[in-house]
């Protein structure tokens, strides 16, 4: 009997969902897809040059450009000339992303305009001795989902301006580089 | 004594459970319940939500070079915090939040160790803007800024140990708003 009651706190006090090694960047696709009813474009890497020209990465403390994502770590799905209308539930929206990305991912930084529909996300999880960040921003015509590899100092550095993370990090990894 | 045993089995389970939600709780009473402000992002114009819990904190914390005198407050300051939660509800008209939501966050600092430290009130703007301090055995274990506008309805929530000097470090940084606080009172000399 002991035993068996030893078992079950022993579940029960495991984190929901500890077990399921969950691909939040797939899931995050999904969830757009099925909420807003679009459909993502996988664009290649070369064909991404030049499609945004700010680069906010650089603003980020010290002025100077500084590579954030770790090289060949980055994931990115484009929703382009789509129509993204919450009809008055982006709170469903937001909740429905927080219930997807539950542990091991940690929300960070959510921002939601309903008018404008501008919606960012930015969720963190441990890789190791870096860390991935997924980032999902919607905007009324467009949105952008990101996974990135980043290191502990890069985060550290974002941190200081957690608002503008997301853009910092959509923005690197919707520009090649010079 | 086996009969002691027994008795001691069968009343395990609910030893367990009264232990586990008094450690629970206890370790959480800086943590304020904000979840129930949700609901406000369908009415407001703009919604920010930060989060920053303790393991991101100090995975971090470390990275902040010393070398920065900056940095190097900021690293000591956040070695110790346990979280940073914010969320920031900013709307187009007035009156778009009610005072059930206000006394929603009010309710969770009557009490149980908090205290009001400074409250700022303006009658000309309807700014309303209170800072509380949670002390636990003469210990600072948290701190929450409400600030009620009339298009603007803030909630800070740190935990850990921070007095309203070392906010205004934080202010403009980490998702914490620029919170226009009156300076702290500067330290007698001895």
């Amino acid at each position: 009997m002991l035993a068996t009651f030893i078992a079950i706190t022993l579940a029960l006090s495991m984190p929901i969902g500890a077990s399921a090694d969950r691909d939040g960047f797939s899931d995050a696709v999904k969830l757009i897809e099925q909420f807003y009813h679009v459909k993502h474009q996988n664009i290649p890497l070369l064909a991404r040059a030049g499609m945004k020209a700010v680069k906010t990465a650089a603003k980020i403390r010290g002025g100077e450009y500084k590579k954030l994502a770790e090289a060949g770590s980055v994931r990115v799905a484009f929703f382009e000339e789509q129509t993204f209308d919450s009809r008055g539930q982006i709170a469903s929206f937001k909740s429905a992303v927080q219930n997807l990305l539950a542990s091991p991912w940690s929300a960070l930084v959510q921002t939601l305009a309903p008018k404008s529909e501008e919606q960012t996300y930015v969720y963190v999880r441990d890789a190791g001795k870096n860390f991935h960040v997924l980032v999902i921003t919607i905007e009324r015509r467009e949105a952008t989902v990101i996974q990135a590899t980043v290191a502990p100092q890069i985060l550290a550095e974002l941190l200081k301006n957690p608002d503008g993370m997301g853009k910092a990090l959509t923005d690197e990894a919707t520009t090649s580089d010079p | 004594m086996r009969i002691l045993f027994r008795n001691i089995l069968k009343f395990a389970p609910a030893l367990l459970f009264v232990v586990t939600a008094h450690v629970v709780t206890t370790g959480q009473t800086a943590k304020l319940q904000l979840d129930q402000l949700d609901v406000l992002a369908n009415r407001a114009s703009e919604t920010v939500d930060v989060k920053l819990d303790e393991h991101l904190m100090q995975m971090t914390a470390k990275f902040f070079s010393g070398k920065d005198t900056d940095d190097a407050e900021i690293r000591d300051l956040l070695k110790n915090l346990k979280g940073i939660y914010v969320k920031s509800f900013t709307f187009e008209k007035e009156n778009e939040y009610s005072p059930a939501e206000v006394d929603s966050v009010i309710s969770q600092l009557r009490g149980g160790g908090w205290s009001k430290i400074v409250g700022v009130t303006s009658k000309k703007n309807g700014d309303n803007v209170d800072v509380y301090l949670l002390t636990i055995a003469d210990q600072i274990a948290g701190l929450a800024v409400v600030s009620a506008e009339p298009k603007e309805f803030t909630v800070v929530n740190i935990v850990g140990p921070i007095n309203l000097e070392k906010l205004s470090e934080l202010e403009g940084s980490f998702g914490v708003p620029l919170l226009n606080l009156p300076p702290p009172k500067p330290k007698t000399a001895k």
